[in-house]
Parts: structure tokens; C-alpha cells; sequence
């Protein structure tokens, strides 16, 4: 059975500078997968090379169809919601603006009044600031709100770069917990980029580790924390 | 510079000086025009080409130049030689003082405040308080000088060699100024602003210079032409007078010197084909060969005929070794 | 005091074309960071369509709305066929592009229909209103312009697709991760851009009389006001549009007189490009490094 999302032999340059080199992984329906690697490996490359952001050779498929070349807006009709590094609010839009653009591309204007207030319900902060301008919310507020609008794009598959950046450990653990729950209740399979190798394999079921635009090792989350090069690399002892 | 270039400058320097004997005197008077041109857009191109600031209004300061000189000859009695340093002088001047608070301005900002100069210029021309100096709407006619010292040639011809001769000192004194280090610090200027500052180079000092030789250059040329046509009047200076000068660097090739020569033909030539066919036609012509250029040729006939003169000597070359 | 009155409600009513034409250059500065220099000539050749229309027989207001589809529809091509090659170029290559499509536009319009001044018909009647500070004419330009500045801020504010211009201009790549097409966007920007503008020169062609060069000083108006309103704000822009207009008509009328109104244009224009760059009411861009 072909996976979920499966990446095989992926280039992605930019300019004249390669930044992956044939990378390869796949991912099943349903679950949390980690990338993990050190600063410049290639992680947000590969999140933006799925996405068509940059320029790639090699095969990319999803739920049966092949999505390289594919331009980025017809990515995400396929119910692939990318939360980028550096959140990517509209700062100068307010809350509720920018939620409900995260729901643009759908037709259920009905089913998106639910998912609002389904979101307002897991970040009720959100809620209280739905008319603030998004550029005066705080870190935090905005790394929820940017998940906030991927969710309100009802995907299938979500991918995360990076969502601890900048954050308390306290709040990283407050948003990783509503990751899992809306990955349990709302079937919703993620793929996470972090540096943060110690969070990720809390939250991920499986995991990849990236070194110089190539994949290293590959296991469950279980395994890869076990392993002694990661814990050495990656998790400090 | 190679000796094969110095060569190929004698030829064409001879060839323009045997031109008024083979052509009409029209002819003459049209080719005069066109070296008056080109002096204009090497200053344009001072500006734009080799320090990236862009100028939608240098046909202000051909204005200037060319008031200038009508006013000296018309109400002071100069003679018309007299008039050139005066206007080169006072254009130098203006252009400097424009330059000063156009330093704060970048690209787009800066196209915009030049395209004010140049499309509010004409109205100042016309203004009813200046007009015992400026003649009002209807302009100051002045008289053609005659050649001097009994030489026999007629007046079309002796201001032929006379603006050829101011032509080849300007072009000498740019070529001058781009190969030395305030040349140098223009490109760097613009290519890499901040990089050029924080290496020591006086932008601010640099970019004014330049607005006021370029300016210079353009009035200078502005003379110049009111001498040769021997009529000014505000509404020759309008806002296109700009247009046609930024058409002759795009065309003739920016950030390069034989790109005024180019470009100056193709303006003065261009429109007295396109006449024929209609009114609109030579605007029409203008901005298809600035689209065509900037999307098929950016770096101008110049640039072509550079690719072309490599090519061939590359092939040259090729065969020598060959042998 | 007659006098004075007079002449500010003028100016209100040319400021409100000013506002027009502004909030156009702002439309497409914010989206994509250019100046559109060739606005005012495809506001004139929009009008010239009108014209068209009219002489052919086809009554005001059908005219108008005709018009104003046509503008439209020209502003969305011209962003697709002839601005999209060059968006990412370097300030040069787009500001000869625009000069180009000023001076092409420019020529057809005077080669399809002659550089003969023409009279354009106003849809208001001729008798003046308010007594005698102001015709009916400039009553009605200031009633049009109010109305399509509300059309176009209910647009924005009120509907997806506005919201979707706004952020395709405020932020592309954002906006390509929630799936708009921000190509398409643009081109919509121009277009409204474009049928603003067309709106615009219908209100001022019965006072100028139509030529082709009737709106190159009207787009010098139109720049004042966007700079003094801060380039990226178009409420800013609607407000420098009326201040303009009214300081061009008192100062024209009681200082520096009507010849160098122009020149009041000028320095309004290099005077907050010098001392206050980023106008009354806008943002300060810090250069990166």
C-alpha cells in the first residue's frame, strides 16, 4: 500500500546552492511524524519543497497523487496546511481575519463558522483578541493563531516548521498538547520540523533525523530517542 | 584603450568631419542636432546609467541650458561661445542643488520627484512674471552665428564643427571622470549602496556631483540646441523632452559612452521617418522600442554591438590559432 | 469670503478626482510597491472609450457603467501582459515599462482619435447649486467620487475576495499558504485600480476637455496627495486628494496665481519626499541590509 505521504529522491536548490540531496522518507495516514536535524540541515527546505516553494526534482506523492511541480496555492487545495517558520501571520489584518482566511479555499461557509468557533474553544485567547490587529499579539498568541489557520483549512495533513521557535517551554507544551489532541480527535496526520529534538519525540510518533539535505535515521519516536549519536547530536547527554 | 579602438575612434572622428561636405545642408543641420543630442544623454546616462539614480526631468535642465543661452544673446548681446560656459556654469550649479535633497530619495521616489520637475516645468517657463526674461508663451528667436575668421564654409557647416568640437570635449572629460576614482565610486554607488558608503566612499558628495555634471551636460547640450534651432519657448521642454532623453539611453545603452551616439540617432532620426506616417506615430515607436528594449535588449545597441565586436574578435581568434 | 468659498468647494470637488486617482496609486503601490506613472493615461484612454460610447449614441450612465467594465478589463490586462515580466526587475526596467505604457497609450489614443480637443458631456445639469459657490458639476464629480471610495472600502472590508486582495498585497507568501492566487490578485488590483481611474477622468474631462494629454497634470495632483497621505494609505490618500485640491484652487486663486498652479504640485511632491517621506499618515520602511 503506498504510503500517505511518500517523498523519494528529493533535490531542491536555491540558486545555485543544493539543499537537499535526495532526500527520502514517507508517512502514514493519522500520525505525527519529526523531523529533526541541526540548523541548516535542510528541514524547512524539504517543508517548502512540498509545498512548491522552491525549485525540486524528484517525486513527491500524496494520498495516491504526485504534488511536485505542483504550484503552492493547488498544494494546499489538496488539504495540505503548512504553518511556516517565522508563524507568517497578516500583521496588519486582525485575528478573526486571518482565521478565516485559513478557510478560503473552502465552499462550506457553514462548516467554517463551526471550525472557528472549534478553534476559538482550544485557544481562547484567540478568542478574546478576535478584532486585535494579529501584529500586536504576543509570540505565543501568534504561533497559535498560525495553527489556528491551518486547522481552519480542515487538512489532512498539517506541516509545522518549527512551532516551538521563540517559545516559553511552558506555552511549547500547552500547544503541543492541543497538537495531539486535534491529531487524535480530528485525524489530522502532521509532519514537524524542530530543533527542539526533546519535545518532538514527545510528541511524534515516528521520527527523521536530517543531516546536510539527506535523511540519517529513521525509526519510531521511541527508538530514535534511544539511540546514543541522537542523544549525543541532539539531546544533550 | 586598445589601438584598435583608437583607431576605429580616428576613423569615425574623420568620417564626421568630411560629413557636412557630402550631405545637405539640412542633412548637416540634422546631424548637429543629433551630436547636441548626444551630448545631453551622456549626461543623462552620468546619472542614470553609471550612478543609478533615475531622472525623469533632465529635460528641466536642457531647458535651462537652453534659456540660458537665448537670454545671454538675446538681452546681454553674448556672443553665442560665450553663452556655453555660463549655462555649463549655472546647470552645474542647479543640478548640484537639486541633487541635495534628491540624496534621501531611492528609485521609484526619486523617478517620481524628477518626473514632477520635468512635468511642471514648462508651466514656470510660461509664468507671467518672469516673462521680460523668458519671452512668455511665445519664446525668444535669436540670430545663427556665422563662421568666423572669413573661413569658407556656411553657417549650417561652421556650427556643425562647432558642437562637434564641444562634443568630443565633453565626451573626452566623461571618459575622464568615469575612469578615475570618482567614476568608480559612482558604480559603486550604484550597485551596492551601503556596501559603497560603509567602505568610506562620500555618497552623499558623489551622488550630488553627479546630478550637477549631469546636469551640466544636459545644459550644455540645451545651449547648444537653442543655437542651432535659434528658438526657445516653453512648450519644446514639456515633460517628453524628458521621455525622448530616457528613450535614447535605453535604447543607445546604459552606462555606456558610445550609447549616447546611438541613442542620439535613433532620437533624432526615428521621428522624422515615423512623421510620415502619422502624428502619433514616433511616440508610438518610442515606447515599442522601450518595452522591446527592456524586455529583449537591457543593454542597449551598445551592449549589442560589445557581444557583436566579442564575438567576432573571439572568432578571429579561433582562426589564427587554428592556422 | 464669496470668493474663498468658492474656490474651496472648487478645489473640494477637484480634490475629490485628485482622491480618486491617489487611492489608485495607492491600490497598486501597496500590492506591489511600484508607482504606476502610466495611471493617468489609462484613466484618459478609458475616457476616450467613453466617448466613444457617447458619440455613438449610447446614453450617460450606460456609458459610464460600460466604461468602467472597460477600464477594468484594460487594467487587468496590461498587469498580466505587460507588468508581470518585469515585477521582480531591477526600479529601472519597471519605471521604463510604466514610461512606455504612458507614451504607448498615450499615442494610440491621439492616432485612434486625434489630437483635436473634444468636449466631454457632464451627467449633472448646468445650473449651479448652493446657491453660486459651486456648479452642479462639481457637486455630482464630489457625490461620485464619495460613492465609489465607499464602494471600494465596503469591498475590502466586507467581502473574502477583498480580504483576500488585501492580504495577497500586504503579504504573498502568506497568502499563497491559505491557497489565493496571488497573480490574480494583482491583476484584480489593477483592475480596480484602472476602473477607479476611468471614474476619475470622466469627472474631470468635462472640466478640462478632452485630450490626450489632459491628465498629466491632474497625475501630478494625484502624486502630491498620495505622498503627502503616506503612499501605502489609502485613507491618506483620499485625504491628501481633497487637501490638494483645495490648496492648488485658494492658492491659485489668492497667492501665486492660477499659472504656477502646477508648481504647487512640485513642491508639495519634494517637499514630503525630502522632509517626511512616508506622508502624514503612513508607514516608515527601513532598508535591510
Amino acid at each position: 500500500m503506498a504510503a500517505f505521504l511518500e517523498v523519494s529522491n528529493l533535490h531542491a536548490a536555491y540558486g545555485p546552492t543544493r539543499v537537499l540531496h535526495g532526500i527520502g522518507f514517507a508517512m502514514e495516514e493519522g500520525t505525527i511524524t519529526a523531523l529533526l536535524g541541526a540548523n541548516g540541515a535542510g528541514k524547512t527546505t524539504t517543508l517548502r519543497a512540498l509545498c512548491g516553494m522552491v525549485k525540486t526534482q524528484g517525486q513527491v506523492s500524496f494520498a495516491g497523487e504526485r504534488l511536485d511541480g505542483k504550484a503552492t496555492e493547488d498544494v494546499v487545495r489538496k488539504g495540505i496546511a503548512h504553518v511556516p517558520d517565522g508563524r507568517g501571520t497578516f500583521v496588519n489584518l486582525s485575528t478573526e481575519e486571518n482565521l478565516r482566511l485559513g478557510a478560503y479555499t473552502r465552499k462550506d461557509s457553514d462548516a467554517v463558522e463551526v471550525d472557528l468557533e472549534r478553534v476559538y474553544g482550544y485557544f481562547p485567547r484567540l478568542k478574546e483578541r478576535r478584532e486585535q490587529q494579529a501584529g500586536t499579539l504576543s509570540g505565543g498568541e501568534q504561533q497559535m493563531l498560525a495553527v489556528s489557520r491551518a486547522l481552519m483549512l480542515r487538512p489532512r495533513l498539517m506541516l509545522l516548521d518549527e512551532p516551538s521557535f521563540g517559545l516559553a517551554p511552558l506555552i511549547v507544551w500547552e500547544l503541543f498538547e492541543i497538537l495531539r489532541a486535534v491529531n487524535e480527535k480530528e485525524k489530522v496526520s502532521m509532519l514537524v520540523v524542530e530543533q527542539n529534538a526533546a519535545m518532538a519525540l514527545e510528541l511524534a510518533d515516528h521520527a527523521y533525523v536530517i543531516e546536510t539535505g539527506r535523511v540519517v535515521l529513521s525509526g519510531t519516536a521511541d527508538e530514535i530517542r534511544k539511540n546514543d549519536a541522537v542523544r549525543r547530536s541532539y539531546l544533550g547527554y | 584603450m586598445s589601438r584598435r579602438q583608437l583607431t576605429m575612434l580616428a576613423i569615425v572622428l574623420l568620417a564626421a568631419c568630411a560629413l557636412p561636405f557630402l550631405v545637405s545642408d539640412y542633412r548637416t543641420f540634422q546631424f548637429t542636432l543629433a551630436l547636441v543630442y548626444a551630448i545631453a544623454l551622456l549626461g543623462l546616462n552620468l546619472l542614470t546609467g553609471y550612478n543609478g539614480q533615475i531622472s525623469l526631468g533632465h529635460g528641466a535642465f536642457y531647458a535651462i541650458g537652453a534659456y540660458c543661452a537665448a537670454i545671454l544673446m538675446d538681452q546681454y548681446g553674448l556672443p553665442y561661445w560665450a553663452t556655453l560656459p555660463i549655462a555649463a556654469v549655472v546647470c552645474l550649479v542647479a543640478g548640484f542643488l537639486f541633487g541635495l535633497p534628491a540624496l534621501r530619495l531611492e528609485g521609484l521616489y526619486l523617478a517620481l520627484a524628477t518626473f514632477a520637475l520635468g512635468v511642471s516645468l514648462p508651466a514656470l517657463l510660461k509664468y507671467h512674471h518672469l516673462e521680460k526674461w523668458t519671452g512668455g508663451v511665445q519664446g525668444i528667436v535669436i540670430n545663427k552665428p556665422e563662421a568666423p575668421f572669413g573661413l569658407p564654409i556656411n553657417a549650417d557647416q561652421w556650427l556643425y564643427f562647432f558642437t562637434l568640437a564641444v562634443a568630443v570635449l565633453m565626451f573626452v572629460l566623461a571618459w575622464n571622470l568615469l575612469r578615475g576614482r570618482i567614476g568608480r565610486a559612482m558604480v559603486a554607488i550604484r550597485d551596492q549602496h551601503i556596501a559603497a558608503e560603509a567602505m568610506g566612499v562620500n555618497t552623499a558628495m558623489v551622488k550630488s556631483l553627479a546630478f550637477g555634471v549631469s546636469a551640466m551636460y544636459t545644459g550644455v547640450a540645451g545651449a547648444l540646441g537653442a543655437i542651432a534651432i535659434q528658438y526657445v519657448a516653453p512648450d519644446s521642454f514639456n515633460f517628453f523632452l524628458s521621455i525622448v532623453f530616457l528613450v535614447g539611453i535605453v535604447v543607445g545603452g546604459l552606462a555606456s559612452i558610445s550609447g549616447a551616439i546611438y541613442g542620439a540617432l535613433f532620437i533624432q532620426f526615428v521621428p522624422n521617418i515615423a512623421d510620415e506616417i502619422s502624428r502619433a506615430a514616433p511616440w508610438a515607436i518610442f515606447g515599442i522600442f522601450l518595452l522591446g528594449f527592456v524586455y529583449l535588449m537591457p543593454m542597449g545597441v551598445a551592449g549589442a554591438v560589445r557581444m557583436a565586436v566579442a564575438r567576432l574578435s573571439r572568432m578571429a581568434q579561433n582562426r589564427q590559432h587554428s592556422t | 469670503m464669496d470668493a474663498f468659498l468658492h474656490q474651496v468647494l472648487a478645489g473640494l470637488a477637484t480634490g475629490g478626482i485628485y482622491a480618486s486617482l491617489a487611492l489608485a496609486l495607492v491600490m497598486i503601490y501597496q500590492a506591489t510597491h511600484l508607482v504606476n506613472f502610466a495611471q493617468g493615461e489609462m484613466a484618459m484612454f478609458a475616457t476616450y472609450f467613453a466617448w466613444s460610447l457617447i458619440n455613438a449614441g449610447v446614453p450617460y450612465w450606460p456609458a459610464f457603467l460600460l466604461t468602467v467594465v472597460f477600464a477594468f478589463v484594460l487594467g487587468v490586462v496590461i498587469e498580466r501582459v505587460i507588468i508581470r515580466p518585469v515585477e521582480n526587475s531591477p526600479v529601472l526596467a519597471v519605471v521604463v515599462v510604466f514610461i512606455a505604457l504612458l507614451v504607448i497609450l498615450n499615442s494610440v489614443a491621439g492616432w485612434i482619435y486625434s489630437y483635436t480637443i473634444k468636449s466631454f458631456p457632464s451627467p449633472f445639469p448646468a445650473e449651479p447649486i448652493f446657491g453660486k459657490y459651486m456648479s452642479a458639476h462639481e457637486g455630482g464629480a464630489i457625490g461620485v467620487t464619495l460613492v465609489v471610495l465607499l464602494l471600494l472600502y465596503a469591498f475590502f472590508r466586507f467581502t473574502p475576495l477583498g480580504l483576500a486582495l488585501r492580504a495577497a498585497a500586504q503579504n504573498p507568501e502568506s497568502a499563497r499558504l491559505v491557497g489565493i492566487r496571488v497573480g490574480w490578485m494583482l491583476a484584480l488590483g489593477w483592475g480596480l485600480a484602472a476602473a477607479v481611474g476611468g471614474v476619475a477622468g470622466m469627472m474631470v474631462a468635462p472640466i478640462v476637455y478632452l485630450d490626450p494629454n489632459m491628465m498629466g497634470g491632474v497625475l501630478l495632483y494625484a502624486f502630491a496627495a498620495a505622498l503627502v497621505g503616506g503612499i501605502d494609505n489609502p485613507a491618506g490618500a483620499v485625504f491628501g486628494g481633497f487637501l490638494v485640491g483645495v490648496l492648488e484652487n485658494v492658492l491659485g486663486a489668492f497667492v501665486i496665481g492660477n499659472e504656477l498652479k502646477l508648481a504647487v504640485a512640485l513642491v508639495l511632491i519634494i517637499g514630503v519626499l525630502v522632509v517626511k517621506p512616508s506622508g502624514f499618515f503612513g508607514k516608515v520602511f527601513v532598508t535591510r541590509v
